[in-house]
């Protein structure tokens, strides 16, 4: 093994380089940018919702199995963005520890923890050699007992926060410049407010205006506790609603 | 450790008989976020610079929990009395607030600079240890036992295969029956005793600030202040009770995280 400056391995597997920065996981971050998706979570008062691209880049595929939007419990939802592959797995397992979690301990496992439990994953795959950090960043919702509305970002670094309003993706930081201005005041979004500050948002930072069919949108609501991803109807809805606002 | 593939040390000497992982390592530290401990003759206070990276996080998801745990645990731990610290660490690691001064045991409390994420394996691995301490000898675990056994980890990750070493240097304040006692561990797992200490960007100006205003009789109010000082010598804007985080421990034993109203109560002060 050759030292030094790290003897290039520094940029293979997630060792220290000699700014003390870890290549791999940078890598990671920019595999999530590749994926040349968009996704937007806001928080409102008594909902969270989560909107991002839907692209299809085939006609011969069945549009129903692109999704980058997964329930993990019946009240907690996953937004992934990036790698689909990567995407999948972190899925799989956090399906398998929310599952285990409810069985352990006889009680729905709360947002937050299931984002520390992502994010723990994440860390270990930033020290370990053999394994690579996955390509993706999650969005967690759901609505927690105690604190209500809840929307959690966690990233390839092993970082996670909850967020009043964020973004992920290509244009991460324009969608974040705009959510900024929105919510500088600290509103309390209504629940159409909130799908319509999520899309208009998408649509303001991608400059395009959407079909239904091109946006995929989750939502959980206080008064409702389940995840759920809107239908294209009630997605013209929203993006009606929006077009006559405007 | 790792896979057998990876079953040798990424960790090995360079032909000046340095260890250079361990010194980007240091490097990751040197850039994060300015924490320091300062060690009062009645105390020990702990504090960081909590600079969130957008307005758009959660202040809540980054609060103060452990004024939460003491309330909580009270009926328990009149039932369950010796079982206090199960309870501790269960509560702890499920009510996780994304907060950088974390509690250890009751009696013990830490802050790091550096890497987030590898900070939380840390914590975690030492809230265990703690825990089969007192399991075993039915006593709180002594601070020096705890930084000892948080260092040997942190020494394994340097030699052990397929791994690479932490990213975060600890500043541990405890106070057991030798008194206050504040610790520095680095990425290397040398570990050593301070009266006062910093570590992060503004590593050099803090430290001459703390040589400057150290005395070793000082109260653990006037630590505080201190580091409250120290802290605002590098601050980047406007230092407030929301972007500081301070830790302290007193004769009473009881590790606390201070909120955001009494920190501007300290602030007014220092003012």
């Amino acid at each position: 093994m050759s030292r030094g400056s790290g003897g290039g391995y520094d940029r293979h597997i997630t060792i220290f380089s000699p700014e003390g920065r870890l290549f791999q996981v940078e890598y990671a971050f920019k595999a999530v940018k590749a994926a040349a998706i968009t996704s937007i979570g806001v928080r409102g008062k008594d909902s969270v919702c989560v909107v991002t691209q839907k692209k299809v880049p085939d006609k011969l595929l069945d549009q129903t199995s692109v999704t980058h939007l997964f329930p993990i419990t019946k009240y907690l939802g996953l937004l992934a963005t990036g790698m689909t592959a990567d995407a999948r797995t972190l899925v799989q397992q956090a399906r398998n520890e929310a599952a285990e979690f409810r069985f352990r301990y006889g009680y729905e496992m709360p947002v937050d923890v299931l984002a520390k439990w992502i994010a723990d994953k994440s860390q270990v795959y930033t020290q370990h050699a053999y394994m690579r950090p996955l390509g993706v960043i999650a969005l967690v919702l759901g609505i927690d007992e105690e604190n209500g509305p809840q929307l959690y970002k966690c990233d390839p670094a092993g970082h996670f926060y909850g967020h009043k309003a964020t973004s992920a993706g290509l244009k991460e930081q324009e969608a974040i410049n705009f959510l900024e201005k929105k919510m500088k005041n600290d509103p309390a979004f209504s629940y159409e407010e909130t799908v319509q500050t999520a899309i208009s948002a998408l649509q303001s930072v991608l400059q395009e205006d959407f079909k239904a069919t091109e946006i995929e949108v989750g939502v959980v609501r206080a008064d409702n506790r389940v995840f759920r991803v809107l239908s294209t109807e009630e997605i013209d809805e929203h993006l009606t609603a929006i077009s006559e606002r405007d | 450790m790792g896979d057998s593939q990876y079953s040798f040390s990424l960790t090995t000497f360079s032909p000046s008989g340095k260890l250079v992982q361990i010194e980007h390592a240091l490097t990751a530290v040197g850039s994060g976020q300015t924490s320091l401990g300062i060690k009062a003759a009645n105390g020990v206070v702990i504090a960081t610079e909590k600079k969130l990276p957008s307005i758009l996080v959660d202040e809540t998801s980054v609060r103060d929990i452990s004024s939460l745990f003491f309330h909580k645990s009270q009926p328990f731990s009149c039932l369950l009395f010796r079982c206090h610290f199960l309870i501790l660490f269960f509560f702890l690691n499920y009510l996780w607030q994304v907060q950088k001064i974390q509690i250890l045991t009751p009696n013990i409390g830490v802050v790091y600079s550096g890497m987030g994420p590898d900070f939380r394996v840390l914590v975690r691995k030492s809230r265990k240890q703690a825990e089969q301490y007192h399991r075993l000898y039915k006593e709180p675990i002594p601070v020096t036992q705890l930084v000892r056994e948080t260092a040997a980890v942190m020494q394994e990750f340097t030699q052990s295969g397929g791994v690479r070493p932490f990213g975060v240097s600890l500043l541990v304040a405890g106070y057991d029956d030798k008194g206050p006692q504040l610790y520095q561990v680095d990425p290397s797992g040398s570990y050593f005793s301070w009266k006062a200490s910093a570590m992060g960007k503004n590593v050099s100006n803090a430290k001459t600030f703390l040589e400057k205003r150290y005395t070793d009789d000082m109260e653990l109010d006037d630590a505080v202040h201190t580091a409250i000082l120290t802290l605002k010598e590098g601050f980047e804007g406007q230092i407030s009770g929301k972007n500081i985080e301070i830790g302290i421990i007193g004769a009473d034993k009881k590790f606390r995280v201070l909120t955001s109203a009494e920190i501007d109560d300290y602030l007014a002060e220092v003012e």
